[in-house]
């Protein structure tokens, strides 16, 4: 199987604190990975990393074997922790915003995937609510056809109703050869989608294997391993 | 792709300046048919100075938007949260830096004749235009006292060192305020701070260059003729060159030390 992301020696630091030490990563298409950590532990980093908003110290970063730039931006669709849309758009601008400049955007996906969500696209971004617009963000991320997809929180503000609704279209949505990379706090909610995790802890890549190889080999879950090796 | 940005800015930014700018050219209009109507004596008179002075407001205040847009658009659609949105399109930084210079160009071009056309709708008469021909007329003739036949040779500089300085003052604000977002902490204060500095330092090594050449090639500077032969000339290279260095020093902030919140 083909490699999607490959990551060597990822290092970032900001003034003193460490954010990445050292990070080795090679992930495969056709994978859903959970990217879990506490906070604090270079889960963003990683991912802003990945979608060229930051510049890694030492170490290098390959998305297809491409660097970070305009030619990996066309295959990575990326849904920041941030609600990043202007304000002032109406839905429909948004979906118009991403069709002129992502030549993946499907619009009629979007469109049918609002629908579904009961959200108007004619109502400007300024009049909902914080989750709602994380809604149309995830929306707008998921209906690109994408090789590899960075979800940074993308469950965190919506309600479980909703929530199961983007799991589903996360799993149904995207294709064989890509992957997605969720990071997240809400594992026993993602739990079940997940093929692969990562445990990250101060910056260092702390354990990466299969889901069903660490529920074999420990006999537990991914939530119950999680609060283990992150005690507190 | 840089079509398709230009597009968006334009989007972006018309909304507030398109209906301000229409505001300007109806204002003018209706000051210019008040004057017509010789109706206005007595108390009614003040009708016609509010609306006059409603003028002067509708022109301070498209010019200051204007202004503050090209400042706002810029922190708020690159260095906010929308930066998110925008570093992560599949366009270079350097188009995101053209795309913000080229609009903001343009409406300061705009707004300037805007401002122009809504005067003369209001005031171009016959009479008006022969006083505004005569007194361009006069401002020619006193150029060619002055500097001889390099009056032409003056206006021409003179047109160029506008748009060179045009350039220069919207790409002084971006290189401020990415150098200011470049810290970790105080950013606007930063970006303040950087414009100040960056600034003073212009306007010093101008004036270093300026008199050391005037040194070395024996100049008079009492002579008039310096303007177009030294000062235009070194003022126009240097914002040339002071240009590029804030052009390359944004994109270079925006390629390799982006720190988005």
């Amino acid at each position: 199987m083909s490699v999607i992301l490959e990551c060597r020696s990822l290092t970032k630091k900001f003034n003193t604190t460490i954010a990445l030490s050292e990070v080795n990563l090679t992930l495969e298409r056709g994978r859903i990975i959970g990217l879990l950590g506490p906070n604090g532990s270079g889960k963003t980093t990683l991912i802003k990393i990945i979608n060229g908003l930051l510049v890694p110290d030492s170490g290098s970063v390959h998305i297809a074997g491409m660097e970070p730039g305009v030619e990996s931006k066309k295959i990575v669709s990326y849904l920041p922790e941030k609600t990043y849309l202007p304000d002032w758009m109406k839905v429909s601008d948004t979906i118009n915003f991403f069709k002129d400049f992502y030549e993946d955007f499907d619009d009629k996906k979007a469109y049918d995937m609002l629908g579904r969500l009961n959200l108007d696209p004619t109502k400007s971004l300024k009049s909902l609510s914080k989750g709602t617009k994380e809604k149309v963000q995830l929306v707008l991320v998921m209906s690109r056809r994408a090789d590899l997809y960075c979800l940074d929180e993308p469950i965190g503000g919506v309600d479980p109703a909703a929530r199961d609704y983007i799991l589903n279209t996360i799993i149904s949505n995207y294709e064989e050869n890509a992957s997605v990379i969720i990071s997240t706090h809400l594992i026993a909610d993602i739990e079940n989608v997940l093929d692969d995790v990562i445990f990250i802890k101060d910056g260092h890549l702390h354990l990466h294997e299969p889901v069903d190889e660490i529920r074999k080999k420990e006999g537990k879950s991914i939530d119950q391993l999680f609060r283990e090796v992150f005690k507190c | 792709m840089l079509k398709k940005l230009i597009k968006h800015e334009l989007y972006a930014t018309a909304r507030f300046l398109i209906p301000l700018y229409l505001i300007m050219v109806v204002l003018s209009l209706a000051n210019r048919l008040l004057t017509n109507f010789d109706i206005f004596r007595g108390p009614l008179n003040t009708i016609r100075i509010l609306m006059l002075v409603a003028y002067v407001i509708s022109i301070v205040a498209s010019l200051a938007v204007t202004f503050i847009l090209i400042i706002l658009r810029f922190y708020k659609n690159l260095m906010s949260e929308e930066g998110y949105l925008m570093f992560t399109l599949p366009v270079k930084t350097s188009q995101l830096i053209n795309s913000k210079l080229i609009v903001s160009i343009f409406w300061c071009l705009t707004s300037i004749l805007v401002v122009i056309s809504s005067l003369l709708i209001l005031f171009a008469t016959n009479q008006n235009m022969n006083i505004f021909w005569q007194a361009i007329d006069q401002t020619l003739a006193s150029l060619k006292d002055e500097f001889g036949d390099q009056y032409i040779l003056f206006i021409f500089e003179l047109l160029l060192m506008i748009i060179a300085n045009l350039f220069l003052y919207i790409l002084l604000i971006y290189g401020s305020i990415a150098i200011g977002h470049s810290f970790t902490k105080n950013k606007i204060i930063s970006s303040f701070a950087s414009y100040a500095v960056i600034n003073t330092a212009m306007q010093i090594i101008m004036l270093i260059i300026i008199l050391f050449l005037a040194y070395i090639t024996g100049i008079d500077l009492e002579d008039s003729s310096i303007v177009p032969k030294l000062l235009f000339p070194t003022y126009m290279i240097m914002s040339f060159v002071f240009n590029i260095v804030l052009y390359i020093t944004t994109n270079h902030i925006f390629k390799r030390k982006l720190n988005l919140e």
